[in-house]
């Protein structure tokens, strides 16, 4: 049986990251090399393609500045508004609170991608086009119903007792939320903020639509544009370089957080 | 109390809600270059286009095709790999973190990357064939068979988190079952068969309609990774609908291809609900 377990898991890794690895090697492989990847050639390795990838106009680095920042004010956003709502439908009469959720639910499984082109229409009307800080309002909008209700079941688990003896004590409906309950469900905010932030960070359709100043590209849209450039030679080389130190911090992240972001979804759909 | 649910659901009625009446609103106008960009009522006209579209149908059969294939074999992979995560062994906090890193990354990335390996002539699979004396597999630029490699891009990406609800599901089985199961000499298949799958139903549920609904509108991989071809044999409905608004600027139309694909998933999953309900009735008696 370990034997059995070891293959699979091997198995496992290999289908993770193999893909991934094979960027790595692309992205240190010379143009001479791709093209010929068994003949014998002088130069084998280069890292001509990062310097092509950081020395490009904008710098990639640029791109990664601007997911960061998109990703942090929608995350910001998201929990500001979903917190209240997620309290609010656990102390809810229970015929408004359940189809609440089942709406949330509909809402979560829905295919936002159908909702781009009329986004990209408010996008129009309010001159909202090419502004990071906007882009958080459609991402914000739809990672509620996951942000909801996932901390909605958190919220739902806090006894009782607990918010009764924080009224006894004087404590308002704000300071009730913001010194007892809040912190209190610290663990299951940090995953939703994650998968928010994951969200946020790797949506397409939205920021190509909203986005097209150069210097204010998101990186998944930065990277499909080079995919876009030409149909017939894509850079693979520099392109697998950008892949590479786009996904660094991606990596780190999950890497860090696992624990919080299996226990968060997992939590979720327990109850969900 | 409402109060506090105000701000959230003021902003997913102007997200969820208002984009779907206005494109039920915008299908049965003439929104083009034509009409300058303006809407002007045609009436039907846009909806008898789309039931004549064969480009439509095609993509939506497309769409069907990917996204069936693609969840079928996600969940098999999905609960192989979560029964291999729920098991304890060292090290599987950094083999959970690892499986995890697919999910994590943006689709365009990987879709471009998945490009390079599908390559003909350079790409490893291609290298590969031509080492072992096969025909190069040409898999990004046959119609019949490229969709299989958006198959395998999607199957990478997303399996992970139907791995992860399902592990959810698995977490949630007593152990003490599996050991009554096992004192009466049940062996481990009959443990899976009789313990872990049914148990398991709801979370299959779970994953299969959530992902069911996410492949239906797949949309970034395939821009980025065939751009619907070749021969747009891989064209996607939200493709379709991007292309409608995007390239050829007829905003009507596009409304009504949005439209059109929605009603198509909404009777899918009503399908697919009536089809379990039918599937569980006498799964129940037979536990009972």
């Amino acid at each position: 049986m370990p034997h059995q377990r070891r293959l699979w898991i091997v198995l496992l890794l290999a289908w993770s990251l193999g893909p991934l690895l094979w960027q790595l090697y692309t992205s240190f492989c010379s143009d001479q090399a791709l093209v010929a990847p068994l003949a014998a050639t002088p130069e084998r390795w280069t890292l001509a393609h990062y310097r092509a990838v950081l020395n490009s106009q904008p710098p990639f680095w640029r791109y990664l500045l601007n997911s960061l920042f998109v990703g942090t004010s929608s995350t910001l956003l998201t929990l500001v508004i979903a917190l209240p709502a997620a309290y609010a439908l656990t102390r809810l009469k229970p015929w408004i609170a359940r189809p609440a959720r089942l709406l949330l639910l509909a809402a979560a499984l829905f295919p936002y991608v159908l909702l781009f082109l009329a986004l990209l229409e408010v996008a129009r009307s309010l001159h909202l086009g090419n502004n990071l800080l906007a882009l958080s309002i459609p991402y914000a909008a739809l990672s509620q119903p996951l942000a909801i209700l996932l901390l909605t079941a958190a919220f739902r688990d806090l006894p009782l007792d607990l918010e009764d003896a924080a009224r006894l004590e004087g404590m308002r409906l704000w300071q009730r939320l913001r010194w007892v309950l809040i912190p209190l469900i610290a663990p299951a905010t940090t995953s939703t903020a994650i998968l928010v932030f994951l969200f946020s960070w790797n949506e397409y359709p939205i920021a190509l639509t909203w986005i097209s100043d150069a210097s204010l590209l998101t990186l998944p849209v930065a990277m499909a544009r080079i995919a876009g450039s030409s149909i017939y030679s894509v850079p693979y080389g520099a392109y697998a370089a950008a892949t590479v130190l786009g996904s660094i911090p991606l990596v780190l992240l999950v890497l860090v957080f696992q624990k919080s972001i299996v226990s968060g979804l997992t939590s979720g759909a327990v109850k969900g | 109390m409402i109060l506090l649910l105000g701000p959230a659901g003021l902003l997913l009625l102007v997200v969820f809600a208002a984009p779907l009446l206005h494109y039920a609103w915008l299908s049965y106008h003439a929104d083009s270059v034509v009409t300058g960009l303006e809407p002007v009522l045609n009436h039907g006209a846009n909806w008898i286009r789309l039931l004549q579209d064969q480009r439509f149908w095609q993509d939506a059969t497309q769409t069907l095709r990917f996204a069936l294939v693609s969840v079928g074999v996600e969940l098999l992979l999905a609960l192989a790999i979560a029964l291999l995560l729920d098991q304890r062994w060292r090290g599987r906090g950094a083999v959970r973190a690892i499986a995890l890193i697919p999910w994590a990354l943006p689709t365009t990335v990987m879709a471009l990357g998945w490009r390079w390996i599908f390559n003909t002539p350079y790409g490893p699979l291609d290298q590969l064939a031509h080492a072992l004396g096969w025909p190069s597999l040409n898999l990004l630029a046959s119609p019949a068979i490229t969709w299989i490699a958006t198959v395998v891009g999607d199957v990478w990406k997303t399996t992970p988190f139907a791995a992860l609800i399902l592990l959810a599901g698995l977490q949630t089985i007593p152990g003490d079952l599996y050991e009554a199961l096992r004192l009466e000499g049940g062996s481990s298949w009959v443990c899976f068969r009789r313990i872990t799958l049914p148990l398991l139903r709801p979370y299959l549920a779970l994953a299969l309609l959530f992902r069911l609904a996410q492949a239906f509108g797949v949309f970034d991989l395939i821009q980025v990774m065939t751009g619907g071809g070749p021969a747009s044999s891989t064209e996607s409905l939200a493709l379709y609908a991007y292309l409608n608004a995007m390239r050829f600027l007829d905003f009507g139309y596009s409304a009504t291809v949005v439209s059109g694909s929605f009603l198509l998933l909404l009777g899918l999953c009503l399908g697919g609900w009536l089809l379990s309900l039918g599937l569980s009735r006498p799964q129940r008696q037979q536990e009972v």
